[in-house]
């Protein structure tokens, strides 16, 4: 949502009479151009927008940059065809326009619609988008209608002087089956460098917004997306934050596994749903306990498969490695690692109750539940006394 | 301007680093991967790998604002004796300026520095002319060697702040 003030340099000149983009060339511009300043004021409702045109009698401001939309769309309303196109004069017009701004916070940046030949030479262009980048203004250049090998070398020469960090763009619309203004949709121009135009854009055109139409509560959507993007950071955040936890926690390697691709699955995905996520973290933890289950009834077969794996995390982990010697020595003492491993997970307060929290399925005041974990801590309370009485606490 | 230099801080001057107000600087044709912090702000300036850079042709125009009103008694540039700058004119208390109307006013002062100058040392401004400063806009208008870009290592302005009063320290006058 880039604070920006923006100027759109029209081409009515003669050229745009022809009909190769439906109805007419200059019809099709027109409603590329309302499109535009839609998107504009509404990806931030401080973006002012200005149109001039660059032929007719000449360069002349049909409306400064302002942030009423309305007064935008009227004044593209009624303007006549005629004369021949002026670039030069109407990129430094716009240029001039802007520097009037009065918001002096917005970033500067000029719009221009290409439709008829360029009459100047590369190196006019080239000075005149030298002076843009020096100003620190941005230039997007939409190139339609009469196509020659000049011209694009012409408007390429051009772009590449101002391109200041990819910040100026070109788009090159053929005459076809669709709409100018849908060809501009999918294109930087449009969404703003890769950021919130496209709500509006998805909204123009395929209804797909979730919850509110833009075009009907435009401050409501606007807040809803905020909202949105805010709890996306958020959950990011946390995401990030656990994962760190838990490479800081001693653990079995599976634990943290199945954590990182809890933790990946949530940040991968772009609308992270909060049921989704919980879904993932339910199936993971049931298999952990599963696991802690099995393993404090004995079954050996689980308690080999847990030591082997914890033998290749044992290098990170001086305690582990000892108790692991431990176990390879002795089978009683295997007892005793696989607990020790368990109990450090169980015993692990803010991780066994984030995990029973989460689980849908089972209640943590069940008494099946209280049991098997009463039976944990007897077994940890040589190892860790410290949390004992608060586990036993919570427990009741 | 004066062609006296100090090589040491002037008496009595504080360095007015920590009255610009960083929100509203803005540099014109900087580039984008050498730009003014690099050459203003405290920790960078000292960094000999960290300059300002010209992008587009080798003018610059800084916009300071202050966060209160100084005055300016002196500034520093530092900078390579090629790429450095050489003509360097000051504005007063003028906002926003372009690289259009640059020479629309007269400067309140201008600098030229020789590749002396350019080592740090200090350069005494037309100090009647600075008593009221709220802004001051640096034009570099052009270098030393006349090279494509210009570079700026770091730039100090030395200087007093005007006793301006305390709002806080206002109190009412009790009625008897």
């Amino acid at each position: 949502m880039v604070l920006e003030a923006t100027m759109i340099c029209v081409d009515n000149s003669e050229w745009m009479r022809n009909g190769d983009y439906s109805p007419n060339r200059f019809q099709a511009q027109a409603d590329a151009v309302n499109l535009i300043c839609g998107a504009k004021t509404q990806s931030n409702p401080e973006n002012t927008v200005g149109v001039l045109t660059m032929a007719g009698k000449g360069v002349r401001v049909l409306v400064t940059p302002t942030s009423d939309l309305g007064k935008i769309l009227a004044c593209m309303h009624g303007l006549e065809i005629g004369g021949e196109m002026n670039l030069a004069a109407g990129i430094q017009v716009a240029q001039l326009a802007l520097k009037h701004r009065q918001n002096k916070k917005q970033q500067q940046r000029i719009i221009v619609f290409v439709g008829s030949p360029v009459k100047y030479d590369k190196k006019a262009l080239e000075l005149i988008g030298r002076k843009l980048k020096k100003n620190s203004v941005a230039l997007d250049i939409v190139s339609f209608g009469e196509e020659d090998e000049e011209k694009n070398e012409k408007l390429e020469a051009l772009l590449a002087a101002v391109n200041n960090n990819d910040s100026s763009h070109i788009v090159h619309v053929p005459c076809g089956p669709s709409a100018l203004s849908d060809v501009l949709i999918s294109t930087p121009i449009f969404t703003g460098d890769g950021e919130g135009g496209s709500g509006f854009a998805a909204a123009a055109a395929a209804s797909g917004y979730e919850f509110v139409d833009p075009n009907m509560d435009p401050e409501l959507a606007l807040a809803l997306r905020v909202s949105m993007e805010e709890e996306r950071a958020r959950q990011e955040a946390a995401a990030k934050k656990a994962a760190e936890e838990v490479a800081n926690q001693e653990k079995g390697e599976q634990q943290s596994t199945s954590q990182d691709t809890t933790m990946t699955d949530s940040v991968n995905l772009e609308t992270s749903r909060p049921e989704k996520k919980i879904q993932d973290l339910t199936d993971d933890e049931n298999a952990l306990l599963q696991q802690a289950l099995a393993m404090s009834m004995d079954d050996p077969s689980t308690k080999a498969a847990v030591q082997d794996i914890d033998m290749s995390d044992a290098s990170a982990d001086h305690d582990l490695q000892l108790a692991l010697q431990l176990s390879v020595q002795e089978e009683s003492a295997a007892d005793q690692s696989n607990q020790t491993d368990v109990n450090k997970l169980l015993a692990d307060q803010s991780f066994m109750s984030s995990i029973l929290a989460s689980l849908p399925g089972v209640d943590p005041n069940d008494p099946h539940v209280k049991d098997l974990l009463a039976s944990m801590q007897n077994q940890s309370e040589q190892t860790k006394e410290e949390d004992k009485a608060p586990k036993e606490e919570e427990k009741k | 301007m004066s062609g006296e230099s100090a090589s040491v801080i002037p008496r009595n001057q504080v360095d007015l680093v920590e009255f610009v107000d960083w929100s509203s600087v803005e540099c014109l044709n900087q580039s984008g991967t050498h730009s003014l912090p690099n050459a203003l702000k405290q920790g960078y300036r000292e960094d000999e790998g960290l300059h300002l850079e010209s992008d587009a042709d080798e003018q610059l125009l800084i916009y300071i604002p202050f966060n209160q009103v100084i005055k300016l008694h002196s500034i520093a540039i530092k900078g390579p004796e090629e790429e450095g700058p050489k003509t360097v004119k000051l504005f007063v208390n003028r906002e926003h300026m372009g690289f259009s109307n640059v020479n629309d006013y007269p400067p309140s002062d201008t600098a030229i520095f020789s590749e002396d100058n350019l080592t740090g040392k200090t350069v005494v401004v037309k100090y009647v002319k600075f008593q009221n400063v709220r802004s001051l806009t640096i034009f570099i208008e052009e270098n030393q060697s006349g090279s494509e870009t210009t570079k700026v290592q770091k730039i100090i302005l030395y200087g007093t702040t005007v006793e301006t009063t305390d709002m806080k320290g206002l109190k009412k006058i009790e009625d008897h």
